[in-house]
């Protein structure tokens, strides 16, 4: 029981994450390699804000979103726009964003060095609870409910509004939603933005988890993020979300039952599976090919 | 002095080595990141495996080591490959990338490899020798690309879909582009291990990727230069901020990324587009067509009323919608068949079927002596079917000449082996190829834009140019998939001309076409479908008197009182409102 909440505590971060990288692949079409480095950046930011604001950590949550809001859309105009029109587009927005990366990782650098940073004592109140024989800790349900909650928030603006309409109108065609009135920049923009607000959250969320913030945490978590999107569908917001979860799972019972070396195999060995058997993904649909 | 720079010169041939295993597969429009994995696989067993220096001498050791490194990493991609190779742009990268991670922590937990220490190896590679292995692995690309081979990976990069159209095995050509790439990456990860004495599985992981694949864009991926360019320019900059006095540890990685992002940005090709791009003319002989093919293997075409394509009951469902249903159709050798009918009529699904795009749900046909359905398009084109598409599908950055000579694929040699020992019959071969591409653009009246690039091109030339790359296949039979859509009437009417004359030197042509005035003056024969059905088949005098043809068009008579009933469908639409003043400018 312990390690199925554990498995379930992580897996969200995961499916957090996964989910902003998913939402611009699954719209735009691109893959945002910046994603990790806002993740790491907003994990110090939060510390940072806990530390030297003396803000509590449930007002530094909503700030750090923000946060990730507005590094997003520094990453749709700097790395992504300039690209529009191009043929290598693809090739050459992994690389853009590669690029932006870099320069956030060498900026947290330059601000924070390259030591790990923790949250300051007693930020987090250390109330535990009993669930059905297990222990967890305040910070853990706040974490699981944060992120369900941003979840379930994404896929009512996703299905419900307008905003979202235009998303999925994009997604199919973004010729096509341009004629019939959608602000194609407008919307490719916001979805930047919404992406980094989710992968930021996961990044102060992991942060808290572990208590400590690294630079490399980002790459760490990149790989297990691709791994996710592919397992439950590239674009695939639920399947990005059962992703995350099957992968905190397996990867806490892997370390139980295997050993702690072989979690990481975990991770992509599913993804090999899933690309062998069903590349779609669980969740995700066949496209029809264009002749 | 050199001494100095000893260490970084080595660097950048390593680099740009390990960059050139990026470009083997990028030049083919392929995203992998698995070139880390082989190399590290090669590495470890090339050390493991090879001999030990001391007893057989530092360059033969080495030397054994790199055929082992290159042979394991060329495996490691066949065997990577063939479960992977149906994969696509970013799920490719994503397989490969997990195929490196797991080659990553496998080592790291095993005991032969050292673990997580890694394993010293004796120093052996010099500048000397990196930069010799980086000459070879260099004249190997340059070779490659204007070769018969280079030209269907660049092809399957512009263009999958068409390239498989013009004959190109593709998954073929695919896999040994990859085979290509992990030996080369195989090179890198064994000159790697012989330089800096001591690996470990954590230098071969994402980041090592990531730096290979930027090496290579910054480069630029379709210029063979490219990685070593690339290779350069990212080493240097770190030299050179050292030499500046840049000190502090963020500065220099931030100044790298900048840099980065400011290639990637401004300079769309890499930074190969600086050195400007030879493009090879034939020389002008031999005006007419299909006399003279020498040195091209030629077809065998079917004598005059033989049965080119045989269609019996041919159906496809898309989901519920029936897009083509029970269509019999027969096409004999010689003839111009005419395909018409409303938009959505199922035209277009129904040539794709014919030249084995798209397999038939249910029904059969037989074209040119292959069963379609379970042959792959390439072999369909082999076997003598060559098309145009409905919505041009050019090589966008291959020039106009190039894209014929793509088009020329299964007529032509390959060149690409010869090439590299510079056999003078590589050279004929080539030149044939050449001169065959450049009658082929001059029969459609592009002789002049040979050089220009295909998305440079206007429209209408466009269309003609994707005529051109189908004659160079030496068809049997030519699809045409409204080959006059968006052009004027008098281009529309050179068209005519044209197809025409390619008839008479006894192609078979499937013409499909909105403009119905254009395929009444062509045509020996046509067939007109409406919602997926033959509705009527004749000469172009029974079909433009039947009436069901002309309320499919037109709309029943009731409806409709104005129109002229009889012969209206060709006047209607020769009658192009698009033929403006600026239409005698073309001619």
């Amino acid at each position: 029981m312990q390690q199925l909440l554990n498995g379930l505590f992580i897996g969200s971060i995961y499916a957090l994450f996964a989910i902003g990288f998913t939402l611009v692949f699954g719209i735009l079409d691109r893959l945002n390699l910046a994603h990790p480095a806002v993740f790491a950046a907003s994990a110090f930011v939060g510390i940072e804000l806990v530390e030297r604001a003396g803000l509590s950590i449930w007002l530094a949550i909503p700030l750090v979103l923000v946060f990730g809001g507005i590094v997003g859309l520094v990453v749709e105009r700097v790395a992504f726009r300039p690209l529009k029109g191009r043929p290598d587009a693809h090739f050459a927005g992994l690389i853009s964003s590669i690029a932006l990366a870099g320069m956030v990782i060498a900026l947290l650098q330059w601000r924070y060095g390259p030591d790990t940073r923790r949250f300051p004592a007693g930020s987090f109140p250390d109330t535990r609870l009993q669930i059905a024989g297990a222990q967890v800790t305040v910070v853990q349900v706040v974490i699981l409910v944060v992120s369900i909650g941003l979840m379930v928030g994404l896929t009512l603006l996703v299905t419900r509004s307008r905003l979202g309409r235009g998303m999925r109108a994009i997604a199919e065609n973004p010729n096509a939603a341009r004629v019939l009135g959608v602000d194609v920049d407008r919307v490719t923009a916001t979805t930047f933005a919404i992406s980094s607000a989710l992968g930021a959250v996961a990044g102060v969320l992991f942060a808290m988890n572990v208590n400590s913030a690294q630079l490399g945490m980002g790459t760490a978590i990149e790989l297990k993020g691709l791994a996710v999107i592919i397992v439950g569908g590239m674009g695939s917001l639920p399947g990005a979300l059962v992703g995350g979860l099957v992968l905190g799972l397996a990867e806490v019972f892997a370390v139980q039952y295997i050993g702690s070396s072989w979690r990481d195999l975990i991770a992509f060995g599913l993804l090999f599976a899933i690309l062998l058997l069903r590349p779609q993904g669980l969740f995700g649909a066949r496209k029809v090919r264009q002749v | 002095m050199i001494a100095q720079y000893s260490a970084t010169i080595t660097f950048i041939a390593l680099g740009a080595i390990f960059a050139y295993s990026f470009y083997a597969v990028l030049v083919a429009g392929q995203l992998s990141l698995g070139q880390a994995g082989f190399a590290s696989v090669a590495a470890f067993s090339a050390v493991t495996l090879g001999p030990d220096p001391d007893q057989v001498g530092d360059l033969p050791a080495l030397l054994v080591a790199i055929v082992i490194g290159m042979a394991v990493g060329a495996i490691a991609a066949v065997v990577l490959g063939l479960p992977t190779m149906h994969l696509r742009g970013v799920f490719l990268a994503i397989a490969t990338l997990a195929f490196a991670e797991a080659v990553r922590i496998l080592l790291l937990n095993q005991e032969w490899s050292g673990g997580a220490q890694g394993m010293s190896v004796p120093k052996i590679v010099t500048p000397a020798i990196a930069w010799i292995a980086l000459a070879v692995v260099a004249y190997w690309f340059w070779r490659q690309g204007p070769s018969r081979y280079g030209r269907a990976l660049a092809a399957i990069r512009e263009d999958e879909l068409a390239a498989r159209a013009m004959g190109i095995d593709v998954g073929r050509y695919r896999l040994s582009a990859f085979v290509v790439a992990g030996a080369v990456a195989g090179l890198y990860g064994v000159l790697w291990a012989f330089f800096v004495r001591l690996i470990a599985p954590e230098d071969f992981g994402f980041s090592t990727a990531i730096d290979g694949l930027v090496t290579a864009v910054v480069g630029g991926s379709t210029m063979f230069l490219g990685p070593l360019l690339g290779s350069g320019f990212l080493t240097a900059i770190p030299e050179l901020q050292r030499a500046l006095g840049v000190e502090a540890g963020w500065i220099r990685p931030f100044l790298s990324s900048v840099l980065l992002l400011v290639v990637i940005l401004f300079l769309p090709g890499g930074l190969a587009s600086f050195i400007p791009r030879r493009v090879r003319m034939p020389p002008t002989v031999g005006e007419d067509f299909g006399s003279d093919h020498a040195g091209l293997a030629t077809r065998l075409h079917q004598a005059s009323g033989e049965t080119v394509a045989e269609l019996v009951g041919l159906s496809k469902e898309y989901g519920g919608v029936h897009a083509v249903r029970d269509v019999d159709l027969q096409i004999r050798s010689g003839e111009v068949v005419g395909l018409i009918g409303p938009n959505g009529a199922g035209k277009t699904t129904l040539v794709n079927m014919i030249s084995g795009l798209v397999p038939p749900s249910s029904g059969r046909a037989t074209v040119l002596g292959v069963t379609i359905g379970r042959t792959p398009a390439h072999r369909v084109a082999a076997a003598g079917v060559s098309r145009t598409f409905q919505h041009a599908k050019l090589f966008a950055r291959l020039s106009a000449l190039e894209n014929v000579l793509v088009g020329a694929h299964l007529v032509s040699r390959p060149t690409f082996l010869r090439r590299m020992v510079w056999l003078t019959s590589a050279r004929r071969d080539e030149r044939e190829s050449l001169e065959h591409a450049a009658r082929c653009l001059r029969r459609v009246g592009l002789g002049d834009r040979a050089t220009t690039r295909a998305s440079s091109l206007s429209y209408g030339d466009q269309r003609r140019l994707e005529i051109a790359r189908a004659l160079a296949a030496d068809p049997s039979l030519l699809i045409l998939d409204e080959p006059a859509a968006g052009m004027n009437h008098v281009e529309a009417s050179s068209l005519s001309t044209l197809i025409r004359s390619l008839a008479v030197d006894g192609l078979t042509i499937l013409l499909i076409e909105h403009n119905v005035g254009l395929v009444l003056e062509t045509c020996s024969r046509i067939v007109v479908l409406n919602f997926g059905e033959v509705i009527a088949s004749g000469s172009p005098d029974e079909i433009a008197a039947d009436p069901v043809v002309i309320e499919a068009y037109l709309g029943s008579a009731e409806e409709d009182p104005g129109g002229p009933p009889n012969g209206s469908i060709a006047a209607g639409t020769l009658a192009d409102p698009t033929a403006g003043p600026d239409a005698t400018k073309r001619v």
